[in-house]
């Protein structure tokens, strides 16, 4: 113990010191900075309020200014709404006196948006001469007195233009306080197509489609069931938008369906273009580059992930529906896993946690073992591989980074590529320059093995949004293994571990249940255990009733 | 309660915690250091008898622990001796793991630079071992004992592999004689089996996060029992594969064993590459666990907040892991680190232990 080290070893300890401090604060700040937009960190924003029930437009708190209310004078509310919303060519006001009670009333509607002129017509004929005092007293609009599926009042002139906007039509009629909100919008709709994003072979070929009222009938239509629960909220500062949860009464933890409440109704921005609008926003760290909410385009996905106790978040004008809590080895799982057999379910799962771990690590250990440690791997196998990398005159990191941004590159531009040349770009992008990289000396032909099967791998991943975090990380992997070879193809393994164990989805711990340990649930882990076997919920979700099967 | 906020692990993860933190550099340079000192084929009954002593110590540390529920022992060891005294003796432990954690990295960056890494500046090494391991630790006991779960099975089965491929050099005439010497030579090689068992001090502190104490003497011994089984195997296998004369001479006997043969039609033709692998990871527990103890025992002493002492302790680390020149006095600090711990044995629990039994039992006084 006499050996004091020289001050390079005290300024090496000090870069120790240094650089995690640094990491932290830049963490910290980017926290602080991309946090800012969130309506967690600022708890006096209230945008959203929970309405119960379907009926949307009982809802809503409307941004600033203060909503004006029915003055109860036909006349003033009427160029009150000429005033602020009459400029629009496509809305209409149809103005005309109701003969048995002798008043004047006025039809409000947009273009398009009602789906039956008929209708119209007859609601008009309706209310111009059938339409008594009776049945526009208070009583009569909530009983039987008008002859209207739907129909509810505005509570104030704000929400009456933004309803009429959205579609509904208006009526407002002399000597009533508030004006009628009659038949709801039916906007064109596209026909149910197969998921695009999630295909299968096997199971049920129908997806999520943009219309919000359609996605919730297909999870109803799922079957006879009394304890799904449907509770709308509306979020969106600008323009707002309906989100439905849906989760299963007596199933779901009611500590997580509290706190999915809380972080929906402290949505703050201005419109939710997407799904992932919401992904973003109510993610527990917004800074790692796993996601903690899954998406999916499937129904028969997201009333599985109801039975396991998980809930679902559903967002008008968008197929893909948000499932929290997830876990990594959830993001692993396709739905055909349980249509199949459990033995080839089984096995193919392993394989795409081994294609998951290839995805990942496969330049970086091919970068660490050509670098660093031909000795290593088999000597003919090494011989062979420097035999043909002999005429490249890269490191073996340049020339992975070449291959792999190339295909990166054709990967990004084969979303975009108009469906008849998709195919033909692949051939001449993959093979085509991949076989002559390898002529002109680039590249070497091992290389581009591991590359390609890298790149299939990635595809093997059941969700695209999780091949995303891998292809990310890869990249990251490859610099640790260029400076420190095997050993920094470990501590980055072992990085990611520990980022993960840090990592929790709604309060469940992202590795379960591989960490913390859940034997139970290992069942529907790597294997797929037969069905008969999966007589319990995951023990992870904490649900209230535990057993699948009597 | 479906997020759990409490600092808690479950008994599963308490005996991982213990055998990951164990387990470590020994399995390189065990087989050479008890044979070094018992110069017979012995050094597995030393190992053995190691392992038995350290099972009642650790079953004394578990007693101990379980009188202070919820409390480790740098917040009750004042309790027991008084305010000062506990604290010195905290320190001296606090001290103790700082070394520890200095001695496995340096241990391991000079495997890395032997076999892996050569040339390459040893800081090169250190310094993002270091900062990954801060990470880590920054997580607090959970995250730890998460990792270690990940990482515990993989090291297990690989290491089981590695054996039982490595069976067909075994000769069971290198093992042979048993006690040609007399007992004398298993007694002198318990010295340097205790070097192999330090860092179960971490149970002093591990008791207090267990989820269910009571259970804690049957999880630790599971928890310390693998470790002891694994050196057991490790020596056995090692001396029984190369035999005691080029067992010595080695410096890393294991690697040697594993190197020397080779499986043809594989992947690897040795198995020395997934061996180093779990190596590394394990040692990354090792580190982390001393590096979460000595922070916990600095905070709970001082009474700071954990996350500034984790930052103020890296730097420490690092010089201590500089402090050795070469490999040699690497292995001279792992004797020292031995004999530490001895004496931390004799001044930790069972000073506590005797002072406790007094206070309460012969003065009836109530701690």
């Amino acid at each position: 113990m006499s050996y004091i080290p020289g001050w390079a070893v005290f300024g090496q300890a000090g870069i120790a010191l240094l650089f995690p401090l640094l990491a932290n604060i830049l963490y910290k700040g980017l926290y602080s900075l991309v946090g800012s937009g969130r309506a967690v960190e600022s708890p006096g924003t209230k945008n959203a309020n929970p309405s119960k029930g379907q009926s949307a437009s009982q809802a809503g708190v409307d941004p600033a200014p203060a909503p004006r209310e029915f003055s109860g004078d036909y006349a003033a509310d009427l160029s009150y709404i000429k005033s602020t919303i009459g400029r629009n060519s496509d809305l209409h006001f149809k103005e005309f006196t109701m003969t048995r009670v002798q008043r004047q009333a006025v039809l409000i509607f947009v273009d398009g948006m009602q789906d039956d002129r008929q209708l119209n017509l007859q609601i008009l004929q309706y209310l111009m001469n059938e339409a008594t005092a009776e049945s526009l007293s208070a009583q009569g609009m909530s009983g039987p007195g008008l002859p209207f599926s739907q129909l509810s009042e505005a509570s104030d002139l704000t929400l009456f233009n933004q309803s009429v906007l959205f579609g509904h039509a208006g009526l407002l009629v002399e000597g009533l306080p508030q004006g009628l909100l009659i038949e709801p919008p039916a906007s064109t709709d596209r026909t149910l197509g197969e998921p695009v994003s999630e295909a299968l072979l096997r199971g049920p070929r129908l997806g999520f489609s943009e219309v919000l009222s359609v996605n919730t009938s297909i999870l109803r239509r799922q079957g006879f069931n009394d304890q799904l629960e449907m509770i709308s909220y509306r979020a969106g500062t600008r323009i707002q938008r309906d989100i439905v949860l849906a989760y299963m009464k007596d199933i779901v933890n009611p500590e997580l369906l509290k706190e999915v409440e809380t972080r929906i109704s402290k949505l703050d921005i201005d419109f939710l273009a997407e799904s992932g609008y919401i992904e973003q926003l109510i993610e527990d760290n917004y800074l790692s580059p796993f996601q903690q909410v899954q998406n999916t385009e499937r129904p028969d996905r997201v009333i599985n992930a109801l039975l396991e106790g998980r809930i679902a978040i559903l967002l008008d004008g968008t197929p893909f529906a948000l499932i929290v809590p997830v876990t990594f080895s959830m993001l692993l799982q396709s739905p055909e896993d349980y249509y199949e057999r459990w033995l080839p379910s089984s096995l193919i799962r392993m394989l795409r946690f081994a294609a998951t771990f290839m995805a990942l690590m496969a330049p970086a250990l091919y970068i660490s073992f050509i670098s660093f440690h031909p000795g290593l791997i088999p000597t003919e196998l090494a011989l062979s591989i420097i035999e043909t990398r002999q005429n490249v005159p890269f490191p073996s990191v340049i020339e992975v980074l070449i291959l792999e941004i190339s295909i990166e590159i054709l990967r990004e531009a084969g979303i975009r590529l108009p469906k008849p040349v998709g195919p033909a770009m692949g051939i001449v992008g993959g093979l085509i320059i991949g076989d002559a990289a390898v002529n002109a000396g680039i590249v070497s032909p091992f290389l581009v093995i591991v590359v390609a099967v890298t790149a299939i791998s990635s595809f093997s991943i059941p969700m695209y949004s999780a091949g995303l975090t891998l292809r990310l990380l890869r990249f990251v992997g490859m610099g640790f293994a260029a400076f420190l070879g095997m050993f920094g193809t470990i501590l980055f393994f072992l990085l990611i571990c520990s980022h993960l164990t840090r990592l929790k989805s709604f309060g469940v711990p992202y590795l379960t249940p591989v960490s913390p340990f859940r034997l139970s649930d290992w069942k529907d882990l790597f294997f797929r255990s037969p069905l008969s076997l999966m007589k319990r919920r995951p023990v992870m979700m904490k649900t209230q009733n535990s057993r699948r099967k009597s | 309660m479906f997020t759990r906020t409490d600092d808690k692990i479950t008994a599963t993860q308490a005996a991982v915690f213990l055998n990951n933190t164990v387990l470590g550099a020994g399995i390189l340079t065990l087989p050479r250091g008890v044979s070094e000192a018992v110069k017979t084929p012995d050094s597995w009954l030393s190992v053995t008898l190691g392992g038995i002593i350290v099972m009642a110590v650790v079953t004394l540390m578990v007693k101990i622990s379980q009188q202070f529920p919820g409390k480790t022992i740098f917040q009750y060891a004042g309790r027991i001796v008084g305010r000062v005294p506990g604290a010195v003796l905290c320190l001296l432990l606090v001290l103790y793991f700082l070394i520890l954690a200095g001695f496995e990295i340096r241990s391991l960056a000079e495997v890395t630079l032997f076999f892996l890494l050569e040339g390459t500046p040893i800081w090169a090494i250190v310094l993002p071992f270091i900062w990954a391991g801060t990470y880590l630790v920054y997580g607090g006991i959970n995250s730890i004992a998460r990792v270690f779960q990940i990482v515990f099975p993989i090291s297990i089965m690989i290491l089981m592999i590695c054996y039982a491929l490595s069976f067909r050099l075994f000769d069971i005439d290198n093992l042979r004689p048993v006690l040609g010497n007399g007992i004398m030579p298993v007694i002198r090689g318990l010295k340097s089996t205790v070097l192999v068992y330090s860092g179960c001090e971490v149970i002093l502190t591990l008791v207090a996060f267990m989820q269910k104490p009571g259970q804690a003497v049957k999880t630790m011994l599971i928890g310390i029992g693998i470790p002891v089984g694994l050196y057991l195997l490790t020596v056995v296998m090692v001396i029984g594969g190369l035999s005691i004369d080029s067992v010595i001479t080695s410096t890393w006997p294991t690697i040697d064993l594993i190197r020397s043969f080779e499986i043809s039609g594989f992947l690897f033709e040795r198995m020395e590459f997934p061996l180093m692998v779990i190596w590394l990871m394990q040692m990354f527990c090792n580190f982390c666990s001393f590096f979460f103890q000595a922070s916990l025992g600095l905070s709970q002493i001082l009474k700071l907040k954990v996350h500034p002492v984790i930052y103020m302790l890296v730097p420490v680390i690092f010089i201590s892991a500089m402090i050795p020149k070469t490999v040699n006095e690497v292995f001279s600090l792992g004797d020292f680190i031995g004999r530490m711990g001895l004496v931390l044995f004799l001044l930790l629990p069972v000073l506590l232990s005797i002072i406790w039994l007094i206070r309460t039992k012969g003065l009836k006084q109530h701690v």
